[in-house]
């Protein structure tokens, strides 16, 4: 049997005129795959991520949505506000489900059964899926290559049964599982799992990038290049979560951009073909860790040594990324320098009611 | 819990694939209209940027920078000209009011708002025919005395109303103050020429040398036209009454520039000249004496400083630059010498009051200064001449009695410009008698049509406070500076001593603009919304839709607009669009009950259709 050749689609690249300063872009496509009528909390950040990545995606998309916010709350009531083939999976197989439906279209097309292009498939994967539960097969997913973008968005806790800690949860994030008190005060000891990191490591063949709602170009850029890599692609989005972090609703983009300035969120990409990092990406200022931390009340219990860890934390990243450091920021990571966070009673009244 | 033995209505039941409604690109789900969460809704309102509320003749400044960002020269220039007859003019003299009011001034560096104008202007004088047209003819006939800033303003605003306009210009040339009292370094001749040409194109008739209460009388003016403008400026000179002020070689600021700028100028300037006076005419004419020969040139002011003077402080720095000397704190007291001037006389001063205007106090104890030089030119501001006008309509500030229209008593007469604008406290400048002339031509048309004057009572919301805007959306960039002729060799020449921008220089510095409180279309709510429910069909100014229906108010697009344009206003101030609890257990047939209409006709359906 004669077998046909795959067409795959090759989404272009967005230019990006101001340097972020504005989103306005000619190139955006009119194509809306994520309509409203959904039931996400007002401002969040998953939703202002799964809108970008769908509208970068375009019409011939497949959506997976593994156990998460993204399918509690959207799909009730027999609906869905997806404008594509969407399916849920379970929590822990969000990449084997992802894997066989890029390899059944592969299949098909091989074989004649399906006429036209290779789909967009992307897996929505939340961080407790991507990097607890359903770890082991999204990481055979990018070992076995499959023709698929995961992304992982990264609300930082399992928001949708209640916030509790993921290993995700920044050190210091207070959670239903990491509630802080006399004998922890931090609340959570343990720093988040490097996913990110973890994954380019351990599949050097994948494209590999991490991409904030803050920088919405960026993220949409991101999702073209991993659609575009033939092969599997793993892509990391910090969404903020308004009833996680405990924040007021307008700050969602806000967060988004303070994360990346203040390093707790570093921003590169895995170049599968030269096997290496580019630290490229520079937000447009820096800062120190505080300025993200006291717009969250997840954060309202921390004393001076604990946002000093956390700017500890930072520096590590931004030398990582190799900036040379400012001394304010050397400065910050000193306890000395640094007060308790002043919204910690309300923290606490927070903490009893999440 | 069993819903076994309760009573649901068939069309209240849960409803199931195949019935339920797919979802649509350009509607979202039916079934969950979420806009019942909101508590503050988002609502695009345009303020009124600072620019154009500064601005005398409240040209749209922001609207016209935005377009120009865009390249989209011909729509600016028809926008700046609604507002302004001779932008190549007031883009070259203007004192920009406007880029003192702008806000990228408190965070940078104010736009270039002039230097911008002045290449639309340059553009307008090159087209062949311009882009504004004379209104339908009413037959209504309308003389406009004076050619200046404020005539020339009032007849430009009147032939697009349709009107027969006629100009009545003492001088040789129209032109007025535009032409006689700024000189050609500033503004070249011919840039006045063609705006004044474009003003014939509108099918105004221009009648110079013909001088109000000479060639036509009061009553000339009343019986052969239905009304009448008054811009006749200020044109007599004050003087310093100074002991032997006739002597020769005592020249007026005025009369100076006005005679150089028709070209009827005798004067030969000596090496040494003095200038009396601290105004924007005494700068001008220190400079012009330069150009006339003069080889020191000083200022003489009774100001203390620099700071007290009543002019511009860039023109001040280029005059200084090129190389006139200044002498404060001095009044001159006689003009000394035999027939012509050989010195002056001068004796320590100051104003008695704060401003400007107040006397002079003279210390006629201290011990006089003797100033030898050649030539002096007294440049300390101009009265009224209106011997012809009636008693009545005459104030006590020696200028036209007016009510707060311009309108003279019940007369079909109005005034504007300088000659009632002098001891208003309204700045004596260009721009604000093109505003004045603006206004007028406005309100006489209304009495024309018989309509009602009354003053405007709707409330503007300026934008003055930064935090209004989303700051993180504009990174610092230095202002686009206008190339300048080097002061050695300006000061010789009637060359233009700034030059205009070219077209890349343009753009760059519109997209430096702000867009206080204004739409500008950068798409910053359409992208952030969550839901999303801000539509765009195209993507213009101003023609975002929020979807009432799903907005759950959660005011990150408010956060994230640039310019302040998206506000949140509490739900409760609308009673339409308003979405109420209609989801799952409503009894009114809002969105759910069109899904349960379907349900309701399911028992009169085959099975195997359903």
């Amino acid at each position: 049997m004669a077998t046909i050749e795959v067409q795959r689609q090759v989404l272009p690249i967005l230019g990006n005129p101001n340097q972020g300063a504005r989103f306005y872009n000619p190139e955006l496509p009119s194509s809306e795959p994520f309509v409203p009528g959904h039931r996400t909390c007002a401002g969040c950040g998953p939703s202002i991520q799964y809108r970008m990545t769908s509208k970068a995606a375009g019409d011939n998309t497949i959506l997976v949505g593994p156990t998460g916010c993204m399918y509690v709350a959207n799909s009730s009531y027999l609906c869905t506000p997806y404008n594509v083939p969407w399916a849920h999976t379970q929590i822990g197989s969000a990449g084997s489900f992802t894997a066989g439906v890029a390899a059944a279209y592969e299949a098909m097309i091989r074989k004649g059964k399906w006429k036209g292009q290779f789909p967009n498939i992307i897996c929505e994967a939340g961080d407790g899926s991507a990097s607890d539960i359903g770890l082991a097969s999204i990481s055979g997913a990018l070992y076995r290559n499959h023709d698929c973008l995961i992304i992982c968005y990264d609300n930082e806790q399992y928001a949708n049964t209640g916030i509790q800690a993921s290993s995700r949860t920044p050190y210091g994030g207070m959670t239903t599982f990491s509630p802080p008190g006399p004998l922890v005060p931090e609340g959570k000891k343990l720093y988040p799992k490097d996913l990110a990191r973890m994954m380019a490591a351990g599949h050097p063949h994948c494209y590999v990038a991490t991409a904030s709602v803050g920088y919405p170009i960026d993220l949409m850029n991101k999702v073209r290049k991993g659609l575009n890599h033939k092969g599997a692609a793993y892509l990391m989005v910090y969404t903020p979560c308004q009833k996680g972090f405990v924040y007021e609703t307008p700050r969602s983009i806000d967060l988004g951009r303070l994360v990346v300035e203040s390093g707790l969120y570093p921003m590169w990409e895995w170049n599968p073909e030269q096997r290496a990092y580019d630290y490229s990406f520079r937000p447009a200022s820096m800062r120190p860790v505080s300025e993200y931390l006291k717009l969250q009340g997840r954060f309202g219990h921390l004393h001076a040594e604990h946002i000093a860890n956390l700017q500890k934390f930072a520096n590590e990243q931004w030398r990582m990324m190799g900036v040379q450091l400012p001394e304010a920021l050397l400065e910050a990571a000193d306890a000395k320098n640094l007060v308790n966070m002043a919204a910690a009673e309300e923290a606490a009244t927070v903490a009893e009611t999440v | 819990m069993s819903t076994k033995d309760t009573h649901i209505p068939d069309w209240l039941k849960v409803p199931f694939a195949g019935i339920t409604p797919a979802p649509t690109q350009e509607k979202g789900q039916d079934l969950f209209p979420t806009g019942n969460w909101r508590s503050i809704r988002p609502v695009y309102r345009d303020k009124l940027p600072p620019c154009n509320n500064a601005c005398g003749t409240n040209e749209k400044i922001q609207g016209y920078l935005d377009l120009v960002k865009r390249g989209k020269y011909l729509d600016a220039y028809a926008l700046i000209k609604e507002d302004m007859p001779f932008p190549s003019v007031t883009g070259r003299v203007c004192y920009h009011p406007c880029e003192t009011a702008c806000n990228r001034g408190k965070y940078d560096e104010a736009i270039s708002i002039r230097a911008v104008e002045r290449f639309l202007g340059d553009l307008g004088q090159a087209l062949k025919k311009d882009v504004v047209k004379a209104g339908k003819p009413n037959g209504k006939k309308v003389a406009v005395v004076g050619s200046g800033p404020a005539g020339h303003s009032a007849a430009y605003q009147l032939a697009r109303l349709g009107y027969a306009v006629t100009i009545l210009e003492k001088s040789p040339k129209a032109g007025g103050l535009n032409r006689g009292g700024i000189p050609d370094w500033v503004l070249p001749q011919d840039v006045l020429d063609r705006e004044i040409e474009r003003l014939v194109e509108l099918g105004i008739t221009v009648k110079t040398g013909v001088e109000v209460g000479k060639d036509v009388s009061w009553d000339d003016l009343k019986k052969d036209y239905d009304a009448v403008v008054l811009a006749v400026g200020l044109t007599e000179p004050n003087s310093v009454r100074a002991e032997g002020e006739d002597k020769k070689g005592v020249h007026y600021g005025l009369p100076f520039l006005r005679d150089i700028g028709m070209g009827t100028s005798k004067v030969k300037l000596g090496a040494r000249v003095a200038v009396i006076g601290g105004g924007n005419t005494a700068i001008d004419c220190a400079r012009e004496a330069l150009r006339q020969g003069a080889v020191e040139v000083t200022m003489i002011t009774v100001e203390g400083n620099t700071q007290e003077m009543p002019a511009s402080p860039e023109d001040l720095h280029d005059m200084v630059e090129e190389g006139v000397e200044l002498m404060h704190g001095r009044a001159v007291t006689a003009v000394l010498g035999n027939g012509s001037v050989e010195a002056l006389q001068l004796h320590p001063a100051r104003f008695s009051g704060a401003i400007n205007a107040s006397p002079i106090n003279v210390d006629r104890e201290a011990a006089a200064e003797r100033f030898p030089v050649d030539h002096v030119i007294i440049a300390v501001g101009q009265h009224a001449s209106l011997a012809w006008l009636p008693q009545e309509f005459k104030n006590e500030r020696g200028t036209i009695k007016i009510d707060r229209f311009g309108r003279l008593g019940n007369t079909n007469f109005f005034a504007a410009g300088d000659i009632v604008q002098l001891g208003s406290g309204q700045p004596l400048m260009v721009v604000n008698a093109v505003g004045d002339g603006k206004r007028v031509a406005f309100n006489l048309d209304k009495v024309i049509r018989g309509e009602s004057l009354e003053p405007r009572t709707i409330p503007i919301d300026v934008i003055f406070d930064l935090n209004r805007m989303n700051m993180t959306y504009f990174p610092h960039f230095p202002r686009v500076q206008q190339e300048m002729l080097p002061p050695t060799s300006r000061r010789k020449t009637q060359q233009e001593v700034i030059q205009a921008f070219t077209e890349e220089q343009a753009v760059e510095e519109a997209g430096r603009c702000f867009s206080c409180g204004t739409c500008n279309a950068c798409d910053n709510c359409y992208l952030v919304c969550p839901e999303p429910c801000i539509a765009r069909p195209e993507r213009s100014n101003g023609m975002y839709k929020i979807l009432v229906d799903y907005c759950k108010g959660c005011r990150v697009c408010i956060e994230e607009c640039p310019t302040g344009c998206l506000e949140g206003v509490p739900e409760l101030d609308f009673d339409t669009g308003v979405v109420r609890m209609d989801t799952a257990f409503a009894i009114s047939p809002g969105l759910h009950g069109r899904q349960a209409e379907e349900l309701r006709n399911l028992a009169s359906r085959p099975a195997k259709n359903i």
